[in-house]
């Protein structure tokens, strides 16, 4: 799930200088993850993992970071 | 300006009404101006004029909304920054603009080096500024109020210059229009560099209506936000599609929610038509209005929502004259507009281009519907519009030829059904490094004028008359 996560990530919603480098707690939101790329990571991750994110947790504090996105996919993952 | 002497009333006759609130911070229309005051004075002090440009860097705000009033009561011009630029966007700017004075926070900015620099956390020394009604500037109706500015065609961003008298024009009509009164209470989320932003800053204090800003964290938690609008009481918004599509898709909007809410306006790129439906279904007592215009009319027509025929419309009409704008559509369906609130010309190189009188060509291809409604078909030329914000392709096509090795570029937009269309490249060179390229163009162009995906190619390919294949390149970057 992390490579899948991460290439998406990378490829379609933020533009950093190394990939590889960026580490898992590092803020996205700093790095360029705007509203409507948190849109397309939603909807992504919704087709992709089959999970169902609610709205209301639709926020900063699960999306700061790939950790915390990982996390949080987890939390809905039965 | 109207807005100015509106507020230069109301602190006298209703000095505990609220103006604007940020967070926990409120200021009534008495502490504004007196805020407004104190930063003129030091504008004063520090040698700016009546007729200077004063570039502005703040964040969307009280302290900048302050800047903006003090400003416009020195005589000056106020040019609005996007904080997010890269410094060599916003120092080109500020030399474009040929900026007298630049207010900000902190330390002086290492690409501004010429010029006055504020730092508004400084304290004026002035604690004790009075509102001296006297000294308020009374500028010409001509005069420029302010300068915004955008991408532009010939690779440079240019000014789009706004006069006091078409700031006013559409105060008035909003004001008009919208039945907008003392009661209204606003939300504002759009940057001072929109034009959006007109309505939160001036039709605003016209009107005595309340102001509150979105805090900023809210624009990523679409659930949030919308328990924000309710709790805060909102009775009218002007904001951008692209939020209200984040809000109707994922934002938890149900019957019964929002009940203060009696307005929405909405402009800067298409609404799809199904996810409006959806929005007015879930807002059954709400109206909503589809604002139309580029920045160099602000808004010339508008439409509003008519919900028995949404079902039946492939588009949203951008409907009938707005702000006494009159229209003109060429034989090739080119939409021209003339009117109250059509800008004085384009700040380019230095110096005001000043508009030729008469009807200005949009670059929007339109026509008229049987019921005499404008629909939009789209630009007759390359602009891009993504999440709102408008591109030139030739801006970042300019950008990108400057990096080592490459010959030429080509920037289209991509179809997309969130931002409606997102950038993406074919670029031409020896030897190239897309790694070394994405991140030279991190430190030209804003984020959302970055290409999100790029292909090298050997050459362009051409047509038999010898101009670029677009569509073929179309179909290649498609692919990706």
């Amino acid at each position: 799930m992390n490579d899948v996560l991460k290439q998406f990530v990378f490829q379609e919603l933020v533009q950093v200088s190394d990939p590889k480098k960026f580490s898992d707690d590092e803020d996205l939101l700093e790095a360029g993850l705007d509203s409507m790329g948190i849109m397309r990571l939603v909807v992504f991750i919704e087709e992709t993992f089959g999970v169902t994110l609610p709205d209301d947790e639709i926020e900063p504090d699960n999306l700061q970071s790939l950790n915390r996105i990982i996390s949080w996919i987890e939390r809905h993952r039965s | 300006m109207l807005a100015v002497d509106s507020l230069l009333k109301y602190q006298a006759s209703s000095p505990e009404r609220v103006a604007f609130c940020e967070n926990e911070r409120v200021v009534d229309y008495r502490s504004f101006c007196l805020q407004v005051a104190s930063i003129s004075a030091r504008l004063v002090d520090d040698g700016v004029n009546p007729g200077d440009r004063v570039a502005l860097l703040l964040p969307r705000g009280i302290d900048a909304a302050c800047s903006i009033y003090a400003i416009l009561f020195v005589g000056a011009c106020y040019v609005p920054l996007d904080i997010k630029n890269p410094d060599l966007r916003l120092a080109f700017i500020v030399e474009d603009v040929q900026a007298d004075c630049l207010l900000g926070e902190g330390d002086r900015p290492a690409w501004y080096s010429s010029g006055i620099w504020i730092n508004l956390l400084e304290s004026s020394g002035d604690a004790t500024a009075k509102i001296d009604i006297e000294k308020v500037y009374c500028a010409a109706p001509e005069a420029l109020a302010a300068i915004l500015y955008t991408s532009g065609s010939t690779g440079n961003p240019k000014g789009v210059s706004i006069s006091h008298r078409a700031i006013d024009a559409f105060v008035q009509w909003t004001a008009e229009t919208f039945t907008i009164n003392g009661d209204e209470h606003i939300a504002s989320l759009a940057p001072f560099h929109f034009d959006l932003s007109l309505f939160d800053l001036f039709t605003s204090v016209y009107c005595a209506a309340k102001t509150s800003f979105v805090p900023q964290s809210l624009t990523l938690a679409p659930g949030k936000l919308v328990n924000w609008l309710e709790e805060q009481g909102i009775s009218s918004w002007y904001t951008v599609p692209s939020i209200l599509g984040f809000l109707t898709l994922r934002g938890g909007l149900k019957l019964g929610r929002l009940p203060a809410l009696k307005r929405i306006l909405f402009a800067g790129e298409l609404f799809s038509i199904e996810r409006l439906n959806k929005l007015a279904s879930l807002l059954p007592d709400v109206a909503l209005y589809n604002l139309f215009g580029p920045t160099e009319t602000n808004v010339c027509s508008y439409w509003l929502v008519d919900r028995a025929r949404l079902t039946e419309l492939k588009s949203s009409p951008i409907g009938g004259s707005a702000c006494g704008a009159s229209f003109k559509i060429d034989s090739g369906g080119e939409l021209l507009v003339d009117g109250p609130c059509v800008m004085s010309g384009y700040w380019q190189g230095g110096g005001l281009q000043k508009k030729e009188a008469g009807w200005y060509r949009t670059g929007d291809r339109v026509s008229e519907n049987e019921r005499g409604e404008l629909v939009y078909h789209g630009r007759i030329d390359r602009m891009i519009k993504s999440s709102g914000y408008r591109i030139e392709p030739a801006e970042v096509e300019l950008v990108i030829n400057h990096y080592d090795g490459v010959q030429e570029s080509l920037v289209l937009g991509k179809e997309d059904m969130i931002s409606g269309q997102r950038l993406v490249a074919a670029v031409v060179g020896e030897a190239l490094d897309m790694q070394g390229l994405k991140i030279y163009l991190k430190h030209h162009l804003p984020s959302y004028m970055q290409p999100y995906k790029m292909i090298f190619l050997d050459f362009l390919p051409l047509l038999s008359n010898g101009k670029v294949d677009i569509q073929k390149v179309k179909a290649q970057l498609e692919g990706l």
